[in-house]
């Protein structure tokens, strides 16, 4: 009962019924009439429906009759409803249960439904007390109340509380409710069951309290009355209870309920196409974390800059729409190298489905790439190497590795004993003869294999390879240098040296890793016939022409211009530059003449040093005069006044300085002449050697001994003089031919080689004085003119007219004792005496 | 524009006699460049044999590469020589294309 008029707590009081009996008998039995009402309102209802529940009584409440709703649904027996004029507009109940429906479940539901039950007798009680029409501000408290709104929420557990003991309490009392139609036909079935005893039975009912369930807790938050924000909430809070208390039949507060709607599930089938799966196995390689650390950094700078420089390098000069293409080409291409360098997976659809229609113009891209091109240098040389690889073994003084033949077994096996002797023995030479000789002998001579290091072969040259290619076919080689840094690397002039043979020459660079094809090419309008490398700067190649220019190259680069050109220089040669040579002068006295200059000797008769200074400037250092043989020497003015002579200078052909004393040198002159000069005076020579008949082409200072130096000339000789003697020591005269060029032998004091144009003599003063130690001859048809040793090898650079240089080999050459000079003084004493 | 010009004739006059001065070596059978990804983009050899060498050699440069990268980061792979019974292949391989060529022994 209490629980009820707490349930009723806030309900307006008003309440206008037509029959106070309804009333009474609700108040009165307020529990019984109410139960069964619930039970009616149940029945009549839909089961479980809270909200129709409530539905139904708002349309009941806003018909606008005065009708006790309660009263509407079932009972007729107890409530009628009138109107003002006395109808009995009593409504029927619109559910009307089958009676064959069963008890049991009847009983069930009504049992479980006692909760909504009680729900429904919250709103009927409530509903009852508000009764008046269209009021629907009224029908907020309950309704809000049983949502369980947050403003009464101790109610609302009060309810719950009142609905669970309520539950228990209708369970009893239903038994006693009679009267009711439909269900009073199942009450009364049910009662039927019971019998009196049961009625009379004791029932033990026992109350006790559930948990209590908090719906919703919200604690009060306290404040402290002399905080600063007190005033605020104490506003705040009187306000709020303000509020409250206008709350009730304020305008401002609308009860209003929401359903919504449930929308019909409907399912729904798609169907899509199989996803691909792809599986991808990456392998975290340490060079591609560091690929990719090193890409971040690049790319968080510059991305853009760095991208377009890239391919720069491939090729400049494409127009813009091929350079954009290329660009992202480069750059797909590298990104997905990266990826691809990384990852395994197979690659080949997606490549030929995507880069199939660029490949034309990504091809094309990578064969003008810079990159490819150094690739393909690479391989040449690796080809090379292959090709000459025996040569070039000799060449290093390395045994040679033979191709393992498998024919020749029993000889190759005996190499391979004879090496493991040679080993212990020890010197690379003897081994590599002995090798070569196993490929040669065959494998019966056993006897001779085991004799070969005692053996002494006569000495011999033997042809390695030629430098030559189809640039230089034709040409006349005229002049040969080593580079000073890189004892491989050769420059090579071709320069015709007649004047009616004259045409373009050239000067080429070539390297040993390539014999076939020069490292460089420079092409020049006249014949080439002097070359040298600097020593200072090993990157400078000075060429002389047949028309005089004198130019400088930079062979570090590939241009095929000049760096520096003589030809608008104010004192520059007009006669071809027959020698020109870089010497390191170290004069303390002048600033300018520290370091490395240029001399160079030409026909119009001056020795010139070039200055490279802005341009190539040039002084001369010596004017060769003519001299008149058998004479002393005389400035030229006396000797014009008696000849008439077309010039007063004689042409320079060659010279050479001293190796130890930078300032004396020796100027060979057309005339058979020999002059010792020195920088310090340029109008006088020292000395002069007249000896030969034809014009002198090459003088050389004997490297070892500082006396003595060689001369060769087209009188067929070659002359071996003594610096302080102005008669020659020696002549060597082997041949009727021209003897275009001699050099010492930058290892032994006695071997010079010689190139007359049939042959090439390889002379050894300690062997024989006569006669030259090796004699090579020539195809039929060539010209030997230029001979040149190696450095660093037992080889001979022997350049011809053909323009091809080929490279001998000095083999069984004695080892001679390069630095006995007294044994060569010895013996050019006994040639004196004698 | 002119020089650039000559230069890119020049360097493509050059690719072209470098190539042509390799093929013409003695021994030389054949030589396949391929591109990044392993595609042949120029042989002088049927086509079989170069789809044949350029599968087969790709993996192999890969491999070697990482090999090498693997031991030092720095560092890269710059030829590599195959030397067989019969013959050798060598391989130039770059950032992009590597060219290959194979020669025969004598």
């Amino acid at each position: 009962m209490s629980s009820f008029t707490q349930a009723g707590k806030g309900k307006r009081p008003s309440v206008s019924l037509t029959s106070k009996i309804e009333l009474n008998t609700k108040r009165t039995s307020i529990s019984g009439t109410s139960s069964q009402r619930r039970m009616s309102y149940v029945s009549g209802v839909n089961p479980n429906r809270v909200g129709s529940l409530s539905r139904r009584s708002i349309l009941i409440a806003s018909d606008g009759k005065n009708m006790d709703k309660g009263s509407l649904i079932g009972s007729r027996h107890t409530i009628q409803v009138f109107d003002e004029q006395g109808k009995d507009v009593t409504p029927r109940p619109l559910y009307r249960p089958e009676p064959s429906a069963s008890i049991h479940r009847q009983s069930k539901i009504l049992s479980t439904q006692d909760f909504s039950g009680a729900t429904g007798s919250d709103f009927l009680s409530s509903l009852s007390m508000h009764q008046t029409s269209g009021v629907n501000a009224s029908l907020v408290g309950p309704f809000s109340r049983t949502y369980g709104s947050s403003s009464i929420s101790k109610s609302t557990t009060s309810t719950t509380e009142s609905m669970a003991d309520e539950i228990i309490e209708p369970g009893s009392r239903r038994d006693t409710a009679i009267s009711l139609s439909e269900v009073q036909v199942r009450r009364d079935e049910i009662k039927e069951q019971l019998t009196k005893e049961d009625i009379d039975k004791r029932v033990d009912i026992y109350l006790t309290e559930t948990e209590t369930i908090w719906l919703l807790d919200m604690p009060t938050a306290m404040m402290s009355v002399e905080s600063e924000d007190a005033e605020k909430v104490q506003e705040r809070n009187k306000d709020y209870i303000e509020l409250c208390k206008n709350r009730v039949g304020n305008d401002r507060f609308v009860e209003r309920m929401m359903q919504t709607l449930n929308g019909a599930p409907k399912t729904k089938e798609v169907q899509c196409e199989k996803i691909l799966m792809e599986d991808k196995g990456i392998m975290a390689t340490s060079w591609d974390l560091y690929d990719s650390f090193n890409a971040l950094e690049p790319t968080l700078t510059s991305s853009v800059t760095e991208r377009s420089s890239r391919p720069t390098s491939v090729s400049s000069s494409k127009s813009n729409v091929t350079k954009d293409r290329e660009r992202t080409m480069s750059t797909t291409s590298t990104d997905r190298e990266s990826i691809t360098s990384s990852s395994i997976i197979d690659l080949e659809s997606v490549i030929l489905a995507r880069i199939h229609e660029e490949e034309k113009d990504h091809s094309e891209a990578i064969l003008k790439s810079e990159k490819f091109q150094q690739d393909l240098f690479f391989m040449e040389r690796v080809l090379m190497e292959n090709v000459f690889q025996p040569k070039l073994a000799a060449y290093r003084q390395l045994p040679v590795l033979i191709e393992p033949v498998l024919t020749s077994d029993a000889g190759k096996e005996k190499a391979e004993t004879e090496e493991a002797e040679e080993e212990e023995e020890g010197g690379e030479e003897e081994e590599e003869e002995k090798e070569k000789k196993e490929t040669v002998v065959s494998s019966s001579l056993l006897l001779d294999l085991s004799e070969a290091p005692e053996e002494i072969l006569p000495p011999s040259l033997e042809r390695l390879w030629s430098y030559t290619c189809e640039w230089t076919n034709g040409h006349n080689v005229s002049s040969m240098a080593w580079n000073k840094l890189n004892p491989d690397l050769l420059a090579v002039g071709y320069g015709q040296f007649g004047f009616q043979e004259q045409k373009k020459g050239l000067a080429c660079c070539w390297s040993l890793k390539n014999p076939m094809w020069p490292e460089r090419i420079y092409q020049c309008d006249h014949g080439v016939t002097a070359l040298d490398f600097s020593l200072a700067n090993p990157n400078l190649l000075a060429v002389g022409t047949y028309s005089g220019i004198v130019a400088i190259y930079n062979v570090q680069t590939h241009n095929t211009t000049a760096l520096l050109d003589s030809s608008e220089s104010f004192d520059k040669h007009i006669g071809p530059v027959w020698q020109l040579k870089w010497i390191e002068q170290d004069r303390g006295t002048t600033g300018d003449d520290k370091g490395e200059i240029l001399i160079s000797i030409s026909a119009d008769g001056r020795i010139t040093k070039w200055l490279i200074r802005k341009g190539l400037g040039c002084t001369d250092l010596m004017k060769l005069k003519r001299t008149a043989s058998e004479r002393k020497r005389l400035t030229g003015e006396k000797e014009k006044k008696s000849e008439a002579l077309i010039s007063r200078q004689a042409p320079g052909m060659c010279f050479d300085f001293h190796p130890k004393n930078t300032n004396i040198y020796l100027a060979g002159t057309e005339e058979g002449h020999i002059h010792k000069c020195s920088c310090s005076y340029n109008e006088q020579f020292l000395e002069t050697y007249r000896a030969h008949k034809g014009p002198v082409y090459k003088i050389a200072w004997n490297p070892f001994s500082a006396d003595m130096f060689l001369s060769c000339s087209a009188d067929w000789s070659i002359i071996l003089w003594r610096q302080d003697s102005v008669r020659p020591v020696l002549t060597f005269s082997s041949t009727t031919n021209v003897v275009h060029d001699i050099m010492w032998s930058p290892k032994s004091a006695f071997v010079f080689a010689a190139v007359n144009e049939g042959r090439v003599e390889i002379w050894d003063l300690s062997v024989s004085t006569l006669d030259p130690l090796i004699v090579t001859f020539a195809n039929p048809g060539v010209k030997f003119t230029t001979v040149l040793f190696a450095r660093n090898t037992d080889c001979i650079l022997i350049g011809d007219s053909n323009g091809t240089v080929s490279v001998y080999e000095l083999r069984n050459m004695t080892a001679s004792d390069s630095n006995k000079v007294d044994a060569l003084h010895d013996i050019i004493g006994s040639a004196l005496a004698s | 524009m002119l020089p650039n010009l000559f230069v890119v004739c020049f360097l493509q006059a050059e690719v072209e006699e470098t190539l042509k001065r390799i093929q013409s070596q003695k021994g030389v059978q054949g030589i396949i460049v391929v591109n990044s990804e392993g595609i042949p983009i120029k042989s002088t050899v049927d086509n079989s044999t170069t789809v044949q060498y350029a599968g087969l050699m790709h993996s192999f440069i890969m491999k070697a590469r990482s090999t090498v990268r693997d031991i030092d980061p720095q560092n890269d792979l710059t030829f590599l020589r195959i030397r067989s019974k019969k013959n050798e292949i060598m391989i130039a391989p770059g950032k992009s294309p590597s060219a290959s060529g194979f020669q025969a022994s004598c």
